[in-house]
């Protein structure tokens, strides 16, 4: 992703300025996207029927907000249908290996699962800044590898995790949403923390903020990028495990469709492409946006292959509202 | 010699350090009739390359094509029986169309090419979807064969799909060394701003260029449906990764503006010939996705013009 930058022009016509307008519509589009769809069908709005969103949604939420670090950075990274594979079969072998059953000395497969995740992010970070390939091809090419790994280590196999006390994370549930949903949210406030209250967080925006600005500032920029990655990798592995837990099945194809939801929330959601603006809650909004739509379509009795098409207009569009067209010469 | 002198000869060393290798491991490697039917079988692939050839060749990427096959696949088998041969223009118009959007969101809205076209992939994909009614179509076998049948076959042994491939490489190296527009191409590639600064409409190329993406990924669409007789939204998966590694491999590196069709040509036989290398060395055919996400780095690490990236993101 090249972009070639020039000064940012400050102010534009609009009473409500520019910047305003951009942070406060994905909440707007969330909400006007309830409405309508309970406006068609009541039944949408049931606590049943926010549970189901919740549930298909905190995967992909873990997997988007992983990426939000990347993207605030001003990166990309495409890795995540390969990399929750890896994480979702290296877990499903370990965890049947050590005993199967979390009351036992399986539950270290949870471990070792977001140790894989974060490896693969590390190796992500590493192509990329050592080997100096944009990110989007050093990840995607990854992402073919994580996929190819996860295929050799099963074979083409599912592998079923049947364990009851792993499996209560879908079937527990609080106030009538099930665990998953209170563990995803979780990692959403740490996500939240290491944006806001670390040092690391901080030097995402640094990064994406201003690339020269962060390098003359003494910042190791490398080592920032590098880090972004891997902990982007332990939160796809954080996905494959919710994934993992709310199918009782780990395969090849646990990662797909990944990718294109992941971006597209996070897109949506407000973060843009050229970093430095937009986080985890943005990317809270834009899983929300995304899933409400998959939900509402078939509640209200549309095909499901109508949500890709939407999905595609979707993050287009909200590419071209997120991007200051004054300040950007030409993108590859 | 050093080895920046040696670059753009790496492709073709590769090649030839390649098929040397694989004939000592198996002689019967260099038997005419499979070898010609070996390349054969990869001209689809080869195409779907060709196409993606432009879209880096400008410095962007078109991932879509996989998308856009998929729909045509399914497109040619549903209207193969109404239209007939015509059906060839209906496809290689959507693609067209399909390429040409994705142009125009990246270049007039400022959308990286790799998420237009990541977007646009999704629609066709939903397209594909609603025509196949999320079904596997099959052709009817006597009006494929009235229509396309020309496709495949022999002719004093050599097989159709050769010719077809040969007629398009033709095409695609004569628009890109020998017409102001392959002049341009290689221009908005080597350097887009310059490119701006002398006047050239440098939207209208890339649009272009991604128009061109887009047909390429349709004629392979439809050589795919035409060879395997039918069309499913998922048909052509597997491709896109395979097609971007032979531009890579190639030698057109992820920058752009050097290498070329010619080059495409050389890394789709390397890819076919590691194919082969591993079918002959039994390796598991599991491993077979993840050699090539290897092979990609290193062939993006190796060609990829780092003087053109100040900051890379």
């Amino acid at each position: 992703m090249a972009t070639t930058e020039t000064t940012k022009t400050i102010g534009s016509g609009f009473p409500i300025g520019r910047e305003t307008l951009v942070k406060w519509a994905p909440l707007l589009v969330l909400i006007v996207l309830c409405a309508f769809f309970a406006l068609m069908e009541p039944r949408f709005l049931s606590t049943r029927n926010f549970a189901r969103i919740l549930i298909a949604a905190s995967p992909t939420l873990m997997v988007a907000i992983g990426v939000t670090f990347v993207i605030i950075m001003g990166s990309i990274d495409l890795s995540m249908e390969g990399a929750v594979s890896v994480c979702a079969v290296a877990f499903a072998f370990c965890f049947l290996w050590l005993g199967g059953t979390l009351a036992s000395w399986a539950w270290l497969a949870l471990p070792i699962a977001m140790l894989v995740g974060a490896a693969v992010g590390f190796v992500n970070g590493l192509i990329h800044v050592k080997l100096k390939i944009p990110s989007f091809m050093a990840s995607l090419a990854m992402g073919f590898v994580g996929t190819g790994l996860a295929l050799m280590m099963t074979g083409g196999d599912r592998i079923r995790i049947e364990d009851e006390l792993f499996r209560s994370l879908l079937t527990e549930r609080i106030l009538n949403f099930p665990l998953m949903v209170y563990v995803a949210g979780i990692f959403l406030l740490i996500a939240w923390f290491i944006q806001t209250r670390t040092t690391l967080g901080r030097n995402f925006y640094a990064v994406g903020g201003g690339e020269d600005l962060a390098v003359a500032s003494g910042l190791n920029v490398n080592r920032v990028r590098i880090m972004g990655f891997t902990l982007a990798g332990v939160f796809f592995s954080v996905g494959a495990l919710l994934a993992v837990g709310r199918l009782g099945i780990a395969e090849t194809a646990t990662g797909n469709n990944f990718m294109f939801l992941s971006i597209t929330a996070v897109v949506v959601g407000g973060t843009a492409l050229w970093g430095g603006i937009g986080g985890v809650w943005n990317t809270l909004v834009g899983v929300l946006i995304v899933f409400v739509i998959g939900n509402g379509m078939v509640v209200i009795g549309l095909p499901g292959y109508v949500q890709d098409g939407v999905l595609g207009i979707l993050v287009i569009l909200a590419v071209i509202l997120s991007t200051d067209r004054k300040s950007i010469s030409f993108v590859k | 010699m050093t080895i920046e002198k040696l670059k753009p000869y790496l492709p073709w060393i590769t090649l030839v350090v390649l098929v040397l290798l694989v004939g000592a491991i198996n002689p019967s490697f260099f038997n005419p009739t499979a070898l010609l039917q070996l390349v054969a079988d990869i001209v689809p692939l080869f195409i779907m390359a060709l196409g993606m050839t432009f879209a880096i060749y400008i410095g962007g990427i078109d991932l879509s094509m996989q998308q856009v096959a998929n729909l045509v696949t399914v497109v040619a088998t549903v209207y193969l029986a109404q239209f007939g041969v015509f059906v060839a223009l209906i496809c290689i118009g959507a693609g067209f169309v399909i390429g040409a959007v994705s142009g125009w969101i990246t270049t007039r809205q400022f959308v990286p090419s790799f998420v237009a076209t990541l977007a646009m992939g999704f629609i066709a994909l939903s397209g594909a979807r609603f025509l196949s009614g999320e079904r596997a179509l099959s052709m009817n076998a006597e009006a494929r064969d009235a229509s396309f049948g020309w496709m495949f076959g022999n002719t004093a042994g050599v097989p159709h799909e050769l010719v077809i491939a040969g007629v398009l490489l033709a095409i695609a190296w004569f628009l890109q060394s020998r017409t102001t527009f392959g002049r341009a191409l290689k221009a908005v590639g080597a350097g887009e701003l310059a490119a701006v600064a002398s006047g050239l409409n440098v939207d209208r190329i890339k649009i272009m260029a991604f128009a061109l993406s887009g047909t390429f990924a349709a004629i392979a669409g439809l050589m795919f449906s035409v060879k395997l007789s039918g069309g499913d939204a998922n048909l052509a998966n597997g491709f896109l990764i395979l097609a971007i590694v032979a531009v890579l491999v190639g030698g057109t590196p992820l920058t752009g503006g050097v290498g070329g069709v010619i080059n495409t040509l050389v890394g789709t036989l390397i890819v076919v010939v590691i194919r082969s290398a591993m079918v002959y060395l039994e390796v598991d055919a599991t491993m077979q996705q993840m050699i090539f996400g290897i092979i990609l780095i290193i062939a993006i690490a190796m060609t990829i013009d780092r003087s053109k990236m100040r900051i890379v993101k």
